[in-house]
């Protein structure tokens, strides 16, 4: 069976459409459109919500009608026990760049960040990274074993892991190769692509000190090795520090059991680092006196410099900011008041500022922080402005509590080249057009 | 009980106070200050699991690896995917070569370029490999694969013995290139005003044809739901992108159709995910490709009885090499049977 597919997308009539009225004043231009949608293409009226396609509108549902909704009755309760999101947003999924792995079980997928507010990931969209596919594991029959270098080498059942007090914490986690397709040149025309292996939740366990004390760990322990139960037995090595200051056996995000994507029933985290060493699915913590040198810690993970040697253990996210809203998959709407909002975050701790610059650097204007600021956690900005159809190059710059200032790309590539793949955190640019169109562009 | 306490960051008094009533009953008091969840692990339960090894030979079982022994198994077990000298097919990891690439352009990071530490294969092949059939191999298979991808990277000699003591002698290439993170390694200021020159700003957007644009297919009836499903998404971007550059309409393949399957093709679902997708999904190594009917077409009319026989025993034909069972010994004949079944029913 084979379809047609029709040519040109909606999205990219609208661009046609905007480069063809750029000559038109603001008005004119803005009738333009708007008449534009419901003629170009022979299309009939679609609704375009930011790039994404929703139905055809029926006129009947709207005012002065009564719309159909409203003149029957809806489903009943557990209708769906488990309830998923409204139809109309189907198009708010993870999804993957095909061409950036061998195969779907070894690989990674993005977060659809522009469609998201507030600063949780829900859990359904939490980007996913895996070295060996997800595995369905009984929680019945998953241990814990933590042993080495120890007093009293421990087995635990999710039971007994349960049992101890709880903490629950929200923290970001980000794949370091978050952006690292942009090193050598802009690539990635969606907001998705280029930041999307990033979420945020409210991850609920035991902090790993508790059970460090309860299996006693020897003067001479100095790191952990942890490792995952899945077919990749994903391993990294931890200095014993970390587990101290904060690392977290998680059990629950969001309020719920880990989804199996996020390691069910049981993973690591360790907040503000590069996401691998939270291992998820964790059966095993070995206390040793030195660092294993496992394959995701020396042939990946690992950050080559132009010299030709390669920075080992490069654990924190640094401090990062992007634009989420307007982004190429959310276009400026028509000219008039706008919220320009994005989310800032840093490894090392609490965001403090972000900047945001019109003219792509030149001058900056402090950004509000809204909602909460929480110690590495996504933290939400927002500056209300006007726009008037003039083009922008838009940039946001946070700035963490350690002073650390985002840094720009030139900045990044000066010191690192072009081949280091993970931990770019530079100061992104969208360029918009006076059409309203985003684009993604670099400023060297 | 305060330090108890203290330790746990518990604050509520009531929780604490019934807490220290069971702490109390508790007879030894070695355990007071702790919770006594869990259960002593068995040096058994340790050692089944406790399968790491270091750079100084620690963790490495008894055996004796011999480059013979490992080019076999290797040519069986691992070449489909990394290729016959490490060359790598599709986008597989590349394990030999590439000395002296890394300051270039394009470096090529393999294991005799770039790994500081054999140990780390011993252990990686051991934990991982093979890909479809992690924690298959013995701990001798483990010794020869390892002394033979040394081998293939020219840092044994033919006549090599890989041991537990011989290991960790070994010195790769790129032992001492690697450094511990010094960031933060760039500095940026708060600059607010006047912070670079508006007239030398260079501004590089982006090439064409990269981004994945799936979800923007118009008509398209929902959005990836799969890597599969946006792959095929874009390719069949691309045709219609070529296509109306000449004018012309295209017809774009689609597996959106709904195949009715028989039972053992639904049975054999979850094997070809598992162990056949690696290289059927893309057609690697001149696999006929799931859902490819073109493909399978000089190959369904030849029977299943014929096509379960060559899959569980392994096949030669014009385009490719077939392991037996695709190197999942593991799998019975009847799994095998239910996995091919699934991909001849999904391809014709």
């Amino acid at each position: 069976m084979s379809k047609i597919i029709k040519g040109p997308s909606t999205r990219e009539l609208m661009a046609q459409m905007a480069r063809e009225s750029e000559h038109l004043s603001t008005n004119d231009r803005r009738d333009f459109l708007r008449k534009g949608i419901a003629t170009v293409g022979g299309m009939a009226a679609t609704v375009v919500a930011g790039g994404a396609i929703g139905d055809e509108i029926n006129v009947n549902n709207l005012p002065p009608n009564e719309p159909s909704w409203g003149k029957q009755l809806g489903h009943g309760v557990v209708e769906y026990p488990y309830g998923g999101p409204s139809k109309y947003e189907k198009h708010v999924v993870r999804r993957t760049v095909p061409w950036l792995t061998a195969d779907s079980i070894a690989s990674i997928s993005m977060t659809p960040l522009q469609d998201l507010k507030g600063i949780i990931t829900p859990n359904g969209l939490v980007f996913e990274r895996y070295h060996g596919g997800v595995p369905q594991i009984n929680p019945d029959e998953h241990r814990l074993i933590i042993h080495g270098l120890v007093e009293r080498p421990i087995i635990f059942t999710m039971e007994d892991l349960m049992r101890f007090p709880s903490v629950s914490e929200i923290k970001f986690i980000e794949c370091p190769a978050n952006g690292g397709m942009e090193w050598k040149g802009a690539q990635m025309e969606a907001l998705q692509f280029t930041h999307g292996m990033l979420s945020c939740c409210e991850w609920t366990g035991v902090p790993l000190k508790v059970l460090l004390d309860e299996v006693g760990v020897k003067p001479e322990g100095k790191w952990i090795l942890a490792e995952g139960a899945d077919g990749s037995h994903m391993s990294r090595s931890i200095p014993l520090e970390k587990a101290l200051e904060d690392t977290l056996v998680v059990y629950a995000q969001n309020g719920e059991m880990l989804r199996p994507e996020q390691g069910y029933p049981l993973r690591l985290l360790n907040p503000g680092w590069e996401g691998n060493t939270s291992i998820k699915w964790l059966r095993r913590l070995e206390i040793g006196d030195s660092p294993w040198y496992h394959r995701e810690e020396t042939s990946k993970y690992t950050d080559l410099m132009p010299d030709g040697r390669a920075r080992k253990f490069t654990f924190v996210q640094e401090s990062n900011s992007v634009i989420t809203s307007p982004c190429p998959e959310k276009p400026m709407i028509k000219p008039g008041f706008v919220e320009i909002e994005g989310i800032a975050w840093s490894g090392r701790g609490k965001v403090k500022q972000v900047d945001i610059s019109f003219d792509g650097g030149v001058s900056w204007v402090p950004a509000k922080l809204k909602g909460l600021v929480l110690d590495k956690a996504l933290t939400r900005f927002s500056l209300v402005t006007k726009w008037d159809g003039q083009p922008w190059l838009l940039q946001s710059r946070s700035v963490d509590e350690t002073g650390y200032v985002q840094p720009t790309l030139s900045q990044l590539r000066k010191v690192r080249g072009g081949n280091s793949i993970y931990h770019k955190n530079s100061i992104h640019t969208w360029k918009i057009a006076p059409t309203g169109e985003v684009t993604n562009v670099q400023i060297t | 009980m305060f330090k108890l306490l203290d330790k746990t960051g518990i604050k509520e008094s009531l929780f604490a106070l019934s807490l220290g009533a069971v702490l109390a009953l508790t007879t030894n008091f070695a355990y007071a200050e702790k919770f006594g969840f869990g259960d002593t692990a068995t040096q058994d339960q340790i050692a089944g699991w406790d399968i790491d090894i270091r750079p100084d030979g620690k963790g490495l079982p008894e055996g004796r690896g011999t480059i013979e022994a490992g080019e076999g198994l290797y040519e069986e077990r691992c070449a489909t995917c990394h290729g016959l000298f490490g060359e790598g097919e599709g986008r597989w990891p590349v394990l030999a070569g590439g000395e002296g690439t890394l300051q270039e352009e394009r470096p090529t990071k393999t294991v005799g370029s770039y790994w500081p530490y054999a140990s780390t294969l011993y252990d990686y092949i051991r934990r991982a490999m093979p890909f479809t059939a992690p924690r298959s191999l013995s701990d001798q298979q483990v010794y020869d694969i390892t002394a033979y991808l040394l081998y293939l990277n020219e840092i044994v000699e033919e006549d090599f013995v890989l041991t537990k003591d011989s290991l960790a002698t070994i010195e790769m290439p790129n032992k001492d290139n690697f450094f511990v993170d010094p960031r933060p390694d760039v500095k940026n200021v708060r600059c607010m005003q006047n912070c670079a020159d508006p007239t030398k700003l260079k501004i590089v957007g982006t090439l064409r044809g990269i981004t994945p644009v799936g979800h923007f297919v118009e008509g398209a009836d929902a959005p990836a739901s799969s890597h599969d499903a946006q792959m095929e998404q874009e390719q069949n971007k691309e045709k219609v992108r070529k296509a109306t550059l000449k004018g012309e309409s295209a017809e774009v393949a689609t597996h959106s159709k709904a195949v009715a399957l028989t039972e053992m093709a639904m049975a054999g679902k979850d094997i070809y995910d598992g162990a056949c997708k690696v290289c059927h999904g893309s057609g690697l190594t001149g696999s006929p490709k799931f859902g490819d009917a073109e493909a399978w077409s000089s190959r369904i009319p030849k029977g299943m009885p014929q096509l379960v026989q060559h899959a569980i025993k392994g096949f030669t034909g014009d385009t490719g090499v077939m392991p037996p069972k695709g190197g999942r010994v593991d799998l019975s004949d009847k799994q095998v049977e239910n996995a091919v079944a699934y991909m001849v029913e999904s391809s014709q």
